[in-house]
């Protein structure tokens, strides 16, 4: 009986996770690559400037924008205040434009500026930098930045010892939910994908929107042991909790 | 009976509306004008390029001109040649509640009320469903722009109270109510919080905001909205008694029976 629900929630765990592995994969890999990047170009004493780096940022991230039905619809690097030699803040972040023409975000880096918001308040800032490893934000409204009801996926890069960067890619929300709920209604399932504070990304069930919290007494713990163990953990009566991979997200089967 | 037309005609009609009541010269002027008279464009300070204004605003660059040309001509630009020249804001706080109180003249009680309507059906519904989205992250978002509001001047009591709003509708995770939001903030916000100028009311934005934290905290979306749109609807009323005042000075100075004249004292 156990087996019986076992096995499906685990099967399902791994199709969501081979969706969004790419995304993860591609974003770990520019993080890698700049952080080659910058041994090369500065050391610890001199870091390197914007304008060695931008180009280079352009073209790791751009097929991920360009490829057709790509699901990242935005990309880039955010440095560390003061990292770099000639911008004290700087964001290299291209979004998609369609048709394969790429857009360059257009942020206030000015400290003194009215509109300008210093991202190391941010959590897809905080995130990274507390976990040092890759962080999921979202969903939410990037009323700061694009606008867009967005997920972003952002991945410390280190120099010197330090974060001295993130890279990250933005995904709509709504892109991901028409790629997503197919498989999980296909699964026969009552399952619901949550991110790692319990936000919901997507859920076959109607009663639960996007955007909401799944609000369930001992979720944190359950949530802990979900990433340890290799098949679904129980959360509450009749629901459980099953990690997707390293996804750091977790389906919720049951209601 | 243009009242009886059954609802397909209605839809009908909306399809084939105008796309804009005015130019686009005149949008961009006015999006500008009332960024200048609130303060979110401070006194001196230099304006994008008009070629920049035109890309960031999606128009052309003759329309973006014709804007600027505008404002220049309304006193709130100047222009400076040369190297270090470009357009620059000249607005001082006399020349802000002299344009403040001549707008509030030109708007009709029932554009008032019909506005502020529209700001607290996006603004309440915006709490209530906050109180059902929001995370502890999210709550000290709202507890930090609180604590770092400005409340000893009107413009920066504007700005919190617009923040703070904005703050709340994109906790509530719906991409179109932050949408409206900034659009009411940019076409009615100047307006809609001129009580601020009183440091009483600017108190009151702050107890406000403190209720709608508690409300969020609790889980109370009846209070959320209900906190919300009552702080919009005094703002409102005071702003009605306002233009009441302006009306009634304004009919002394000009009837010749009447030896008056004076403004009475806003704050």
């Amino acid at each position: 009986m156990y087996v019986d629900v076992d096995l499906p929630a685990r099967d399902l765990a791994t199709r969501i996770a081979a969706v969004l592995d790419p995304v993860f994969a591609a974003v770990d890999d520019w993080a890698e690559r700049v952080g080659g990047a910058l041994a090369r170009l500065g050391d610890a004493h001199l870091p390197p400037t914007a304008a060695e780096l931008d180009p280079l940022v352009h073209d790791l991230v751009a097929p991920a924008l360009q490829e057709p039905d790509s699901l990242v619809t935005g990309a880039g690097l955010v440095a560390a205040p003061h990292f770099l030699a000639d911008r004290p803040w700087h964001l290299a972040w291209w979004q998609s434009a369609g048709s394969g023409e790429l857009r360059r975000l257009a942020v206030e880096t000015d400290p003194e500026a009215d509109a300008f918001r210093d991202h190391t308040a941010l959590e897809w800032w905080r995130g990274p930098l507390r976990e040092g490893r890759s962080h999921v934000t979202g969903p939410y409204v990037d009323y700061l930045c694009t606008d867009d009801y967005t997920v972003t996926i952002t991945t410390p890069v280190r120099f010197a010892g330090i974060m001295a960067a993130v890279v990250g890619a933005d995904l709509y929300v709504e892109r991901l939910e028409r790629v997503l709920l197919p498989v999980m209604e296909a699964s026969g399932q009552p399952a619901t994908l949550v991110n790692a504070s319990g936000r919901i990304i997507a859920s076959a069930d109607a009663r639960l929107a996007t955007g909401a919290l799944l609000r369930r007494d001992g979720f944190a713990a359950a949530r802990d042991r979900a990433h340890e163990a290799s098949g679904p953990v129980v959360l509450d009566g009749a629901t459980t909790l099953q990690a997707c991979g390293d996804t750091s997200l977790l389906l919720v089967i049951g209601r | 009976m243009p009242h009886t037309t059954g609802r397909a005609d209605t839809a009908r009609a909306v399809v084939f509306s105008p796309l804009d009541g005015v130019g686009r010269a005149e949008l961009v002027a006015r999006r500008l004008t009332d960024a200048i008279v609130t303060g979110v464009l401070h006194d001196g300070e230099r304006l994008p390029s008009e070629s920049q204004l035109a890309r960031s605003l999606g128009v052309a660059v003759v329309t973006a001109r014709e804007a600027l040309e505008s404002l220049r001509d309304q006193g709130l630009l100047q222009t400076k040649r040369g190297r270090e020249g470009g357009s620059f804001v000249t607005f001082d706080t006399d020349a802000s509640a002299r344009m403040l109180a001549e707008r509030l003249r030109g708007t009709s009680r029932i554009e008032l009320r019909d506005r502020s309507l529209f700001a607290s059906a996006i603004a309440g519904t915006a709490a209530e469903v906050a109180v059902d989205r929001a995370s502890d992250d999210d709550l000290a978002a709202l507890e930090e722009i609180d604590r770092t509001a400005d409340r000893a001047t009107t413009a920066g009591a504007r700005r919190a109270v617009g923040r703070f709003q904005l703050e709340v509708a994109a906790i509530s995770q719906s991409p179109r109510l932050v949408r409206e939001e900034l659009r009411i903030q940019a076409e009615t916000g100047s307006l809609l919080w001129l009580s601020l100028r009183e440091p009483a009311r600017r108190d009151r934005a702050h107890e406000v905001r403190r209720g709608v934290i508690a409300a969020i905290r609790a889980g109370d979306a009846d209070a959320a909205r209900h906190r919300t749109v009552e702080h919009i609807r005094s703002a409102t009323e005071w702003l009605i008694d306002e233009k009441h005042r302006l009306d009634a000075a304004a009919r002394t100075e000009t009837s010749p029976s009447s030896g008056g004249g004076t403004l009475p004292p806003t704050d």
